[in-house]
């Protein structure tokens, strides 16, 4: 059997090795051919047939908003703690990016000594800087640094230009926005609410 | 207009200066008169020339072509800011002919007719993708998110302001149908019904592009509202009840992707045969290079020290020797190890002992008893006369005994 048989598209290969890592597939992307991949993947026809394909090898394509990820099929999400850590930090960064002058969204493109800048002049803004936890960064560049890279390995962002240090929000990141809209809050009506937080406060 | 001007003598400008004109088209707004004359293929009379002629302005010193020419390849390019304003102008012209006409048949009228019916279908056309490009550009590049609510705000005006063109253009077709059949002209009914079929195509695609631009203004509403929510989710994190007064131990729970799942891609071994083609050769080479930097390969090449102990007798004479050497050693702190050994007077038992034999020793030790020793990393010198007594200098590091304080902490 090989891909003629199949009728894939002859990136398939590619949309692989990327997704297979657990990156996204954005729309906007642009290293590694990703908007063309992106392209591929979104027409109806190859759709289905890499989904079949990758079904066989219990790997799911899933589609967000202008972004494609694979989940395993019939297999139980773990790590539970580990996930919960990871979204609470991703909590801080977009708290951090929702309260910015200049609110940093998709298609945003940035430099992170802007933020740095913006935080330093803004002592709220500084303080939720230096709130997210990170390790090893002294500075407030060095942390927004950290943060930059760590969202470019979860390919939420890309670092468009390596000289100029200038990062590009790629559709991906509505996978972030997606998880804090499906997050609700239950309203505190009762007293016993207040009263737990309380004792959680104390 | 500084000189009086024909069609032939800006042609002929632009043509000359293509390169500058191109250069100033593609950097727009940002080109210094300095920046410009620096290049090579303009000199300061050139540049005079295409001044008096406005085809260049310079405003603060900042050069930019006349907004005539820049519009003119826009237009042909089918791109820049839409301006659906003239496309009324089109249409007042348009409607005046048909006046005229209608009081005078006469056929210079009719001929005005075609024209502007021909230029309002052109104009129609392209600055509805105009307005497409724009929508999408705005959506996928403004940066600022308020700027770009407002220009897709103002692209959904220009868009209704493109349909009333259409509504009006359409009216005044059905209007003037009887007129039209009167002239029982051939070309005027081609472009009638071409104009015709485009209104219909055009308005097809004005809805696509509303429906685009609703659909890009509620992604950005989203955001905004993912980010208000955002801020609240953080609050409720900063007083430590996220767990509790939120789903959001079940919301991630239920993430599924392979990266928050810790799932790595797969990894393969290398096949065996792969190795044995040139390829794997050479890989197997830059492996074997990088593990030269590892410990491990010190002690591979330290191993092959062994047979510097020619006379099997003597060597395990000296190795009974060796423990007794090194505490009598660790117990004193005048010397280091190799001013130690070289000095050492050997029991005659043992036989002659060479200079060699004694660097071997020092190796030995130095690798057998690492842990009770004191490496200072600095190396002292050592001369001596080799055995064609040629004067020579060896390095060798200095080694102290450990001190018994170190030893506990060990």
């Amino acid at each position: 059997m090989n891909e003629i048989d199949y009728n894939l598209p002859k990136q398939t290969h590619d949309i692989f090795a990327i997704m297979a890592r657990g990156h996204f597939i954005s729309s906007n992307g642009t290293k590694d051919n990703m908007s063309r991949l992106y392209d591929i993947i979104n027409n109806p026809e190859n759709f289905d047939r890499l989904q079949a394909f990758f079904n066989v090898i219990r790997y799911n394509v899933e589609r967000g908003n202008n972004y494609f990820y694979f989940s395993r099929l019939n297999e139980a999400n773990s790590l539970i703690e580990q996930k919960l850590e990871t979204f609470e930090r991703y909590i801080d960064v977009i708290d951090l990016f929702a309260s910015m002058d200049n609110k940093i969204t998709i298609g945003s493109r940035f430099r992170p000594s802007e933020i740095a800048e913006e935080c330093n002049a803004n002592v709220r803004l500084k303080q939720k800087l230096q709130k997210i936890p990170m390790y090893r960064s002294e500075t407030l560049l060095n942390k927004v640094r950290d943060i930059c890279n760590l969202m470019t390995r979860d390919s939420f962002l890309e670092l468009e230009d390596e000289q100029t240090e200038s990062y590009k929000v790629l559709d991906a990141y509505t996978y972030l926005l997606d998880m804090i809209n499906a997050i609700s809050i239950y309203e505190e009506t009762t007293g016993t609410d207040s009263n737990s937080s309380g004792i959680i406060l104390n | 207009m500084a000189l009086q001007v024909n069609v032939n003598d800006i042609l002929s400008q632009l043509y000359q200066n293509r390169g500058v004109v191109e250069f100033l088209f593609a950097n727009r707004e940002n080109i210094t008169v300095n920046e410009l004359l620096s290049r090579e293929d303009i000199s300061a009379d050139q540049y005079q020339k295409l001044k008096s002629l406005d085809l260049v302005y310079e405003y603060e010193s900042v050069v930019s072509l006349n907004d005539a020419v820049v519009a003119m390849f826009e237009d042909f390019m089918e791109i820049g800011e839409v301006t659906p304003g003239f496309i009324n102008d089109y249409i007042n012209e348009l409607k005046r002919h048909i006046r005229f006409y209608q009081e005078v048949h006469e056929h210079r009228f009719l001929r005005s007719i075609k024209k502007y019916l021909k230029r309002i279908n052109v104009a129609l056309t392209r600055e509805i993708i105009k307005l497409q490009k724009n929508v999408d550009d705005t959506y996928k590049n403004e940066a600022n998110y308020r700027i770009k609510i407002h220009k897709l705000e103002d692209y959904r005006e220009k868009r209704d302001t493109i349909i009333d063109f259409i509504r009006k253009t359409e009216e005044i077709i059905t209007d003037t149908r009887q007129l039209f059949v009167h002239t029982n002209d051939q070309e005027l009914y081609g472009i009638v019904n071409s104009l015709k079929i485009n209104l219909i195509e055009n308005l097809d695609f004005l809805i696509e592009i509303q429906t685009d631009i609703t659909d890009y203004i509620n992604k950005i509403q989203f955001q905004l509202d993912v980010y208000v929510k955002a801020q609240r989710l953080k609050e409720i994190k900063d007083h430590g009840t996220l767990h509790y007064r939120t789903n959001f131990n079940e919301v991630i729970k239920d993430i599924n992707s392979l990266r928050f799942n810790n799932i790595k891609g797969p990894r393969t071994k290398i096949a065996i045969d792969f190795l044995f083609t040139d390829e794997g050769h050479v890989l197997c080479k830059k492996v074997a290079e990088k593990y030269k930097l590892s410990r491990l390969m010190m002690r591979g090449i330290a191993g092959k020290l062994p047979s510097n102990f020619k006379d099997q007798i003597i060597d395990n004479q000296i190795k009974l020797d060796v423990e007794k050497l090194v505490d009598r050693f660790l117990n004193q702190n005048k010397l280091n190890l190799f001013e130690y050994l070289i000095d050492y007077k050997f029991p005659k038992a043992v036989g002659n002992i060479t200079f060699e034999d004694r660097l071997s020793l020092f190796v030995e030790i130095t690798m057998e008893y690492q842990n009770n020793l004191d490496f200072k990393y600095r190396l002292n010198y050592h001369d001596y006369l080799d055995n064609e007594k040629v004067k020579k200098r060896l390095g060798y590091t200095l080694i102290l005994p450990l001190t018994k304080k170190e030893k506990v902490m060990k």
